[in-house]
Formats: C-alpha cells, sequence, structure tokens
C-alpha cells in the first residue's frame, strides 16, 4: 500500500477552505439585510472611504455609530428607526449585514467579500 | 476443486482515503467545540440566565473532555476506533441539541456539559490519531499525526466564523441544531476506520501479550511516560491561559477586543502550520528534543512578549509565534507514546496524559483569574508560564525515546 504525503494534505487543506469560503458566501448572503431594518448592524463603505465622510452618511442616515472595526472602512452601527439599513446604502454603504457575534474585522472581510460580489452580479441595485 | 477469489479490498479503505476520512473527523470535532462560546450571550438571554450557567456547562465539557479520553481510548484500544467514534459522533449531536432545548440550567449542564463532553472524547483526534498508528506505516506515523492535528486546528480556524454567520443568518436556535447535524457525518467518515476494528484482539508484532490493566499499571511505573505527562500538564496551561486571558490582558494594555479576537486568530492559523511541521519534524529528527525545543521557545515568547513594550505589532508576532507552537506538541507526545509502548494500548495511554492536559488547562483558566485577582496584573501568571515552560523543556530532556523494557517481546 501507498501512503500518501504532502501533496494530498495540500490538496484537503486547499479544498476545506475552498468549501468554507464558499459556505461562508451563502451565510454571509443570508445575513444581508434588507432595506427596512433597522436596530445593530454591520455596514460596509468602500474601502479607503474617509473616516469623517463615513462617520457624516451613518449619522445622516439616522444611524448612532457604535465602534469602527480594524479596517476604518467597516463600522458597527445602531439605531432605531425603521428603514435604517437602505439609508445606509443610499448615504454611500455597499452593504448592511446582521452582527455576527465574533470579531467585527473577521466578519467585515466576509460582509466586505459579499457586498462587492453582490455589487458585480446586480450593480444596478 | 474451487477457488474462492480473494474479495477486493473496499475502495474506503484506501490510504488516502482513510487519512482523508480521519483529518475530516478531527476538523468537525475540535472546530465545533470551538464554537459552543459564541452560544454564551445568546442563550443566557434567551432564557434570562446568568452567564454562570452556560459556563459551569462548558467548564464541566472541559473536565468530561479529559476525564473520558482514556475511558474512550480503552474501548477504542478494545473494540477498534471506528464504533468509537460513531459512538462519539451521536453523543455530541444529542447533547449539542439537548443544549438547544434545554428549559432548565440542569438539563443545560447535563447535555452541554456531560453528554457533549463524553462526546468529544469520543470522536476526538486522540482516537483518530490512535487509530492512524496501528493503521499508518512507522515511516509515516509521525506525518499522519501531523495532518490529524494540524486539521484539528484548521477545524478550529473555521467553525467559529461559521458558527458566528449561522448565528447571525438565521438565530442561535437553529444554528445550535444545524452544528449539531454537521457532527454525524463523522459517523461516515468513521466507516474507512473499519478497516482495523479486530486490531484490538491481536498482539502487533515485536509486542508482548498483556492486559489493558497490566499495560496501565506498567507504564505508570515507567519514568519517560511520567515525565512525559507532567510535560503535557504545562501545554495544556499554557494553551488555555492564552485562550482565555490574552484578550483581558491587551484590553488591560489598550489594545480593543476586535484587535485581540484578529490575534486570537493567527493564533489558530500559524498552529495549522505547526502541527503540519511538528509532524514532519517527529518523523526526521525524533520527538524529544523538538518537544523540548517547543517548550523552551514558548518560554522565550511569552518572556519576550512581556518584556517588550506592548503594541499591536508585537501582539501579532507573539501570536504567530505562539501558534506555531500551539498544537505541535501533540503529534511529538502523541508519537513517544506510540514508541514506547506501542500500538496496541496507545488510544488509552495516550488518554492518561491528556487528562493532565485538561488538569493543567483547568489551572491555566483558574489561577490566571485568581492570581489576577490577587495582583491586580497577569504578570506574575505570565512569568509563572515561563517558570513552567522552562520545566517542560527540562522534564522532556531525560524521556528515553524508545520501546520501555517490559513493552519489548523477547525475540523467537
Amino acid at each position: 500500500m501507498t501512503w500518501p504525503g504532502h501533496r494530498l494534505a495540500a490538496i484537503l487543506f486547499v479544498s476545506v477552505v475552498a468549501a468554507w469560503i464558499a459556505v461562508m458566501a451563502v451565510l454571509m448572503r443570508k445575513a444581508a439585510l434588507p432595506p427596512e431594518a433597522t436596530g445593530p448592524m454591520l455596514v460596509v463603505f468602500e474601502p479607503g472611504t474617509a473616516e469623517d465622510r463615513i462617520f457624516a452618511s451613518i449619522v445622516s442616515a439616522g444611524a448612532k455609530p457604535v465602534r469602527a472595526t480594524a479596517f476604518g472602512f467597516i463600522w458597527v452601527v445602531a439605531g432605531d428607526a425603521p428603514g435604517q439599513a437602505g439609508r445606509l446604502t443610499a448615504q454611500g454603504a455597499l452593504g448592511a449585514y446582521a452582527e455576527l457575534p465574533l470579531s467585527p474585522t473577521i466578519a467585515g472581510c466576509f460582509a466586505l467579500a459579499d457586498a462587492k460580489v453582490s455589487a458585480m452580479i446586480s450593480p444596478g441595485l | 476443486m474451487t477457488t474462492t477469489a480473494a474479495s477486493p479490498r473496499p475502495w474506503y479503505f484506501n490510504p488516502g482515503v482513510i487519512i482523508v476520512a480521519g483529518c475530516l473527523i478531527a476538523m468537525v470535532n475540535f472546530g465545533m467545540r470551538s464554537s459552543f462560546g459564541l452560544f454564551t450571550a445568546p442563550i443566557s438571554e434567551a432564557h434570562a440566565w446568568p452567564r454562570e450557567y452556560f459556563s459551569f456547562a462548558m467548564a464541566l465539557q472541559n473536565l468530561l473532555w479529559g476525564l473520558a479520553t482514556p475511558i474512550a481510548g480503552a474501548f477504542a484500544d478494545r473494540y477498534g476506533a471506528a464504533r468509537v467514534l460513531m459512538a462519539g459522533a451521536l453523543l455530541y449531536a444529542a447533547g449539542t441539541v439537548v443544549i438547544a432545548m434545554a428549559e432548565t440550567p440542569t438539563v443545560l449542564q447535563l447535555g452541554g456539559g456531560v453528554v457533549v463532553g463524553i462526546g468529544i472524547a469520543a470522536s476526538s483526534f486522540a482516537i483518530v490519531m490512535a487509530a492512524f498508528g496501528r493503521m499508518v506505516p512507522p515511516e509515516k506515523r509521525s506525518w499522519a499525526f501531523g495532518i490529524a492535528t494540524a486539521a484539528s486546528s484548521m477545524g478550529q480556524f473555521i467553525f467559529a466564523p461559521l458558527a458566528g454567520a449561522l448565528i447571525s443568518a438565521y438565530g442561535w436556535y437553529p444554528a445550535l441544531l444545524i452544528l449539531a447535524a454537521t457532527t454525524l457525518p463523522i459517523i461516515i467518515f468513521a466507516v474507512p476506520f473499519m478497516a482495523q476494528n479486530t486490531a484490538g484482539n491481536k498482539v502487533p508484532a515485536g509486542e508482548i501479550d498483556i492486559s489493558m490493566r497490566q499495560a496501565i499499571a506498567m507504564a505508570f511505573g515507567h519514568r519517560s511516560y511520567i515525565l512525559l505527562i507532567a510535560g503535557f500538564f504545562v501545554c495544556g496551561f499554557h494553551l488555555s491561559f492564552i485562550l482565555v486571558h490574552l484578550p483581558p490582558y491587551l484590553a488591560d494594555h489598550g489594545i480593543s477586543k476586535e484587535f485581540a479576537g484578529l490575534a486570537l486568530g493567527a493564533v489558530g492559523l500559524f498552529n495549522v502550520a505547526g502541527s503540519y511541521v511538528s509532524g514532519i519534524v517527529g518523523g526526521k529528527y525524533g520527538k524529544r528534543l523538538p518537544l523540548s525545543l517547543i517548550y523552551l521557545l514558548r518560554s522565550i515568547a511569552i518572556a519576550a512578549f512581556v518584556l517588550i513594550p506592548l503594541s499591536t505589532v508585537s501582539t501579532l508576532i507573539f501570536t504567530a509565534v505562539i501558534g506555531l507552537l500551539w498544537l505541535s506538541t501533540v503529534p511529538l507526545t502523541m508519537g513517544l507514546v506510540t514508541i514506547m509502548f506501542g500500538t496496541r494500548y496507545m488510544a488509552t495511554l495516550y488518554g492518561f496524559v491528556f487528562v493532565s492536559h485538561q488538569v493543567g488547562a483547568f489551572l491555566g483558566v483558574w489561577l490566571g483569574g485568581r492570581l489576577y485577582d490577587q495582583f491586580g496584573s497577569y504578570d506574575p501568571v505570565w512569568w509563572l508560564a515561563v517558570a513552567l515552560g522552562l520545566f517542560a523543556a527540562l522534564v522532556h530532556l531525560p524521556i528515553r525515546e524508545a520501546p520501555a523494557p517490559r513493552f519489548v517481546a523477547a525475540p523467537a
């Protein structure tokens, strides 16, 4: 019998990571909030957007900035007025997501990827 | 005259399938348990319970995981790994469902603490590695232990975000039920291990025919085994102390909770590489000295982390280094158990070494908090971790990396 080696290890781990990213993509799409949503949420802006511009967008949308993540373009916000997610998007956010109960920075990475892919698939929305 | 053609070996007994199946078991088993912490807040809030109830269930789970490991190992050695892994998966899933449905703290603690704890032990990577030890040829054994440990580490890395996303997308109750269902494929992944299900009744070549009870008694009379147990205690202490107390330590120094989560993620990522490389190193250069070196490097890394002014950069460097050294002790420790006592009772004998790891883990969490309360700083615990690392580096040096004399069969 020939026992496998590093090649199998590489194939296994790459396949698992690929499957994981695919499942996370599906779950992030599911976690994306509809325009009428309100409450605590993770908001993703275009990378490179100035912090004062992001802050102004959040406030203009009637939401309350809670904290920034390690990436300055992903913020946790709060609020209770209906339609908060839609107003944030209208103010330039790429997307709004239900807050994930783990590091917002890690959650934000997936949220950014989802927002970008979603914008590519349906640019008019 | 009639001739009977030998029935072909099923495809799932192929070496590659066995390794992949074992890695998937390790991934699911270890990954699932690392995601339970995410349910503390939603379950406690849903039932209006203090967080202590859920925390106690998780503490109980860790205790049972440790205590049940040698017992699950004994069953695996006697009846084969496959049946034990399958039973473990069922218990793991059932206990997780009980966590979701528990209406009282007692039910939560029985399900999430006792049942899940036993389920984790019975479907753990220790059982998988013991099966690998019997099935994989000696020259590939250390690599197989390394890949199984790396798979466990990867499970830890991928399951936490997955559980978080599930909670976010569906709510905590469906998320917990979905996670319970993800443990059930372990039953299918365990099928390839049926290939060695009768191994418990056979005496492997070169090993003496003794009972399990005799093997345990003789192992505890072997000095190198005791030293290995003492060393693995330190591993448990380091891991649990850093995992639980690093975020508040960073917060004390003005580093955010978000960054602490990222730093712990780095531990998980580098742990995959460290565990895999450790298996390769153990196969090429022996196990005793690399193990001693790992503990020495941990002490140096911890001392440097405490002495150098704390910053996000120093934290990331520390977590990367400690990640490389995180579970890298496991393939080498398992390898030493196999060298000393052979493969027949390795799940049981590794199980006792693991109990010591869990006692260390308990003390790492508890003493971390206790000493912080007493001194108002984590510094004494960090220095205790440095001292324990040096102790472990030293106790591994006299270990004889050779079969224990009474376990070797006399040449025929």
